[in-house]
């Protein structure tokens, strides 16, 4: 229970009242002198157990009557969950709200989706609470908006849906920062969200941070989280992996690869009517399902020969949440895969030119050139998709050429050199590149396997149809090791690391222990997981040449697209419920064109996932922190904050008339005096 | 007729001369020593027909019924009722909660009232009136006369008796019953805070004298209806201990008690055939004496 007026508690002890006045009224008693004693003593012997009763109830529901009219009067607010809030309403609301694609989930038989409900109870529970300041965290650009009194968070275009996936850290972060650049005596952070684990990011490491930084306002902050954690049972998602135009003798097509997820463990075959439209043609299919998930490989739709590179959107029937339901892509030719190769050791580059330079699909135009330190300069980097490079690290311009291509979404794979360039004093090379260094050649027994390696991502992971690459059946013979920042990917028994990644915003860079040749291992000779990681990477690096692409909104690389274009970004085709006024790139679904570039903007796939957070995880997360939380339904309008003031003038009145009634004189019993009766 | 001077105000001219058309009349034969208005368990000579009855040896010639004997050739001799008057006896009960009011009069001073108005009109149709002052004890008495000083004597105790004490008015009860002599009209003035069961006894021990009992069972208001507001501590007019009490507590409990001993005293005034007459004090007393009267005038005719 909490009150809008929480002092008027302090009246409380005037229930008091009706105690201390029946004991004063003992004490003023009075004196008759009285003929009929004997009818008082029969009173008093007589079973004094319902009076007795009648004068504690009275007395009770004058302490009731007492204590409804203060209770009333501090008007008490009818809420599960804002213990503390009593007395607070006048401070600082900052709402932030999680608008990520989950959040548009509708409940069941309710046309009203999550954010709609989240929105609208949110807004009336401040307005009941008469919270004054109101400020609107928008999760695209963590700017803090300042509602306007009577101004609802609904309207505000800071709480629409957005198709980006929603980063409840840096939410928390941005809040804490309001709170701290506006030195808010107190404050309130009301948070709706579904509480999906990928907008969550429970192990991020911003959590110790926020929990730390909130701690130090005690509970001056508190937390209100309004959460939606069910799923729908029969929702479906869609999902596309790959669309690329190919031809075929003089016809065109396109190769469309996408995945279909239900939310909903069963074997019923059902038919899923598709809607796929090309270049605003649209097209109906129908493709059966008979699982949880169908993955469809490659299916081919007919384009116009002359159609070099277009833009697309594929569509699944209305279900529970409409965000998932359709995905855009964009196609064109792939562009041919470039490959520039830099070896001090020749040999080693001819076998390098050999992996990199057979095209994995006859459709795939790929090519492989050997570079001389000198051509280095010439080489145009911007059309360049895989740099191989054994020597010492390059440093200077080129070192910033390739740090640009990387950033570009370029790859870049390191050898060991032949022999270590010099070292410092320490005993370390001093060139590095991407914060890594070469450091020692790793003395090794012989020949070693590759003891473990990541196969469930990047170059190593099993194959599509889910077997495992035979990287056991390596062997090396010489191992160089390197110092810096990078993820282990495949590691021989003592520790000692073949292949890493290093860690970059875009991109990706990749350091060698060994290299392919006969004196340092088996790459080579059992070639086909040197071969599969060398196409795997280029085939990641050549999509970043391409003049289409598809890309996650709200990736680093939509953010990079949309301070690249500006608002130059021309939007061909969007989801109908985007605002009309939200047209940033980078975080709305669809298809957009800058100049001769497009590209299909869609929300992340980690949206389709449908794991929550778990209580326990939570309460970690909020570890000492002050968070009441209550679980909401889509389209679940009831009230988070109600005013139950009536309640209690209701139960003030009632037991004002019990009280009057129980006061009441008994239906008196005296006896009938009539002179006019006969005795007998 | 009354030749005193003083002024008496429990006797109210204009109410004794309202009252003076009606009579005062016993019930039951009355045995009087003169004639008078009342029925009287002996045979006389008067124009009322009362039984025939056989010839006994002994029996006046002059009182044989000639003409029966011409039809029915036996001898009967034809009675008439004697009429006679009566010898009143008021009980008075002056115990100490007789002194109670809660309004102008106590009851005391309506006992007085009742009293002294019944002892004129009997005075007045030559019925001998006496008084008995009852509490814990006899503290006046008064045998029957019917002469018009001793009514003046009666006065002269209603004037200077005086409410103290508790009440013994079943002992005294059953002595008045032997003391006086038979059928007589005995009026029980008494607030009768005894239990009913106890007066049982007495009413039917001065039936069994043949006695004519009436009673006026004197209550205040305020001992009926019991309304107190706050918590009173009540001191015994007979002289018990103090009680208090908290009233809206025990008014219930007070309710049912009284009913309690209403119900039963009026079982027991049922089966001992009392002439009883239940009177509040502020009511008329005017009127409860024309019901009284008017209530007994009706039982004589039956």
């Amino acid at each position: 229970m909490s009150f809008l007026q929480p002092w008027l508690l302090l009246a409380l002890p005037l229930i008091a009242l009706p105690i201390i006045i029946h004991l004063i009224n003992q004490r003023r008693f009075q004196t008759v002198s009285w003929g009929a004693m004997m009818f008082l003593l029969a009173a008093n012997r007589m079973s004094r157990g319902y009076a007795r009763l009648r004068q504690w109830l009275i007395l009770f529901f004058r302490t009731l009557v007492i204590a409804g009219l203060i209770f009333a009067i501090a008007r008490p607010l009818a809420s599960g969950w804002l213990g503390g809030l009593a007395g607070r309403s006048a401070q600082t609301a900052i709402v932030l709200l999680d608008r990520s694609p989950s959040m548009q989930q509708r409940g069941e038989g309710t046309p009203v989706s999550k954010l709609e409900t989240g929105r609208a109870q949110f807004t009336a529970a401040l307005q009941t609470l008469g919270t004054e300041q109101i400020v609107l965290l928008d999760g695209r650009t963590l700017e803090p908006h300042l509602l306007q009194r009577g101004e609802s968070i609904a309207d505000h275009l800071a709480s629409q849906p957005m198709d980006d996936r929603s980063d409840i850290p840096a939410l928390l972060l941005e809040g804490l920062q309001y709170v701290e650049k506006n030195q808010l005596g107190q404050a309130d952070i009301w948070l709706c969200s579904d509480l999906r684990s990928g907008d969550w990011q429970a192990d991020d490491g911003r959590w110790q941070t926020i929990r730390e930084a909130y701690r130090r306002f005690e509970n001056r902050v508190r937390f209100h989280l309004l959460a939606y954690p069910q799923g729908a049972k029969d929702n479906l998602t869609i999902e596309v992996l790959d669309a690329r135009r190919t031809s075929v003798g003089s016809e065109a097509e396109v190769l469309l690869s996408f995945r279909l997820v239900g939310q909903r463990e069963t074997s019923e075959r059902r038919e899923i009517p598709l809607e796929i439209e090309i270049a605003g043609t649209p097209s109906q299919t129908t493709v059966e399902m008979s699982g949880p998930e169908l993955e469809v490989r490659d299916y081919r739709i007919p384009i116009a020969a002359s159609m070099a590179q277009g833009w697309g959107r594929i569509a699944i029937p209305a279900d529970a949440n409409q965000a998932d339901n359709e995905v855009f892509f964009v196609f064109q030719q792939p562009p041919p895969r470039r490959t520039v190769i830099f070896c001090e050791d020749r040999p080693l580059a001819d076998a390098l030119r050999l992996a990199a330079g057979i095209a994995p699909a006859s459709d795939l135009q790929v090519e492989a050139q050997i570079v001389t330190a000198e051509a280095l300069e010439t080489v145009p980097w911007e059309e360049i998709a895989l740099l191989l490079w054994q020597g010492p690290l390059p440093k200077g311009d080129l070192l910033a050429q390739i740090e640009r291509m990387v950033g570009r979404g370029g790859c870049v794979m390191f050898f060991p050199p032949t022999s270590l360039p010099g070292t410092s004093d320490r005993g370390a090379v001093e060139e590095e590149a991407f914060g890594v260094r070469w450091a020692s050649p790793t003395e090794l027994a012989g020949e070693v396997q590759i003891d473990s390696w990541r196969s469930d991502a990047d170059l190593l992971s099993q194959t599509q149809s889910g077997q495992a690459l035979p990287v056991g059946t390596l062997k090396v013979r010489a191992l160089v090791s390197f110092e810096g920042p990078s993820t282990p990917l495949a590691t021989v028994a003592g520790g000692g690391v073949v292949l890493a990644r290093v860690p970059t915003t875009a991109g990706a860079v990749y350091f060698w222990g060994t290299s392919p040749t006969p004196a340092a291992s088996t790459l080579a000779s059992d070639g086909v997981v040197f071969y599969v990681a060398l196409q795997r990477a280029l085939a990641q690096a050549s999509e970043s040449l391409g003049s289409a692409r598809m890309v996650e909104a709200g990736s680093p690389t939509a953010q990079k697209m949309m301070v690249a274009g500006a608002n130059g970004w021309e939007k061909i085709r969007g989801r109908q419920q985007t605002s009309e006024g939200d047209r940033q790139v980078a975080t709305t679904a669809g298809v957009y064109r800058l100049g001769d570039k497009w590209a299909a903007i869609n929300r992340p796939p980690a949206e389709d996932l449908p794991e929550v957070l778990d209580d326990a995880t939570l309460d970690r997360l909020f570890q000492g922190l002050p968070l009441d939380r209550v679980d909401g339904q889509a389209g679940n309008l009831a009230a988070l904050v109600q005013e139950i003031w009536r309640a209690f003038l209701l139960a003030m009145m009632a037991s004002m008339v019990i009280e009057a009634a129980l006061s009441l004189p008994q239906r008196t019993t005296a006896l009938q005096v009539d002179a006019r009766r006969p005795a007998s | 007729m009354l030749h005193n001077r003083k002024q008496r105000d429990y006797l109210d001219p204009h109410v004794l001369s309202r009252l003076a058309g009606l009579s005062l009349f016993a019930r039951r034969p009355m045995q009087g020593n003169v004639s008078g208005k009342h029925r009287s368990p002996n045979r006389g000579a008067s124009v009322e027909f009362a039984q025939y009855r056989k010839y006994v040896p002994g029996d006046d010639l002059r009182r044989l019924d000639w003409r029966t004997y011409g039809r029915t050739d036996r001898y009967y001799v034809k009675e008439f009722e004697a009429d006679t008057n009566l010898r009143c006896c008021f009980v008075l009960d002056t115990s100490g909660s007789m002194n109670y009011r809660s309004q102008q009069w106590s009851k005391l001073d309506y006992a007085k009232r009742l009293v002294g108005t019944l002892a004129y009109l009997a005075a007045e149709q030559g019925d001998a009136v006496g008084i008995s002052c009852v509490a814990d004890g006899i503290r006046g008495a008064l045998p029957p006369r019917r002469n018009p000083s001793h009514l003046r004597q009666l006065f002269e105790i209603l004037d200077t008796t005086l409410c103290q004490g508790g009440t013994q008015l079943v002992p005294i009860l059953h002595e008045l019953a032997e003391t006086t002599a038979q059928r007589a009209l005995i009026i029980l003035v008494s607030d009768l805070f005894v239990p009913p069961e106890e007066l049982r006894s007495c009413f039917q021990h001065l039936r069994f004298r043949k006695h004519d009992l009436a009673i006026f069972h004197l209550l205040d208001p305020q001992e009926i209806r019991f309304q107190f507001q706050r918590p009173t501590r009540f001191l015994d007019l007979e002289g018990g201990n103090p009680i208090f009490v908290e009233p809206s507590e025990i008014a219930d409990r007070y309710h049912r008690a009284l009913e309690e001993y209403s119900e039963s005293l009026q079982r027991v005034v049922l089966e001992t055939a009392v002439d009883y007459t239940r009177v509040s004090s502020d009511q008329d007393y005017e009127q409860v004496l024309i019901e009284f009267l008017t209530r007994r005038m009706r039982g004589r005719g039956g």
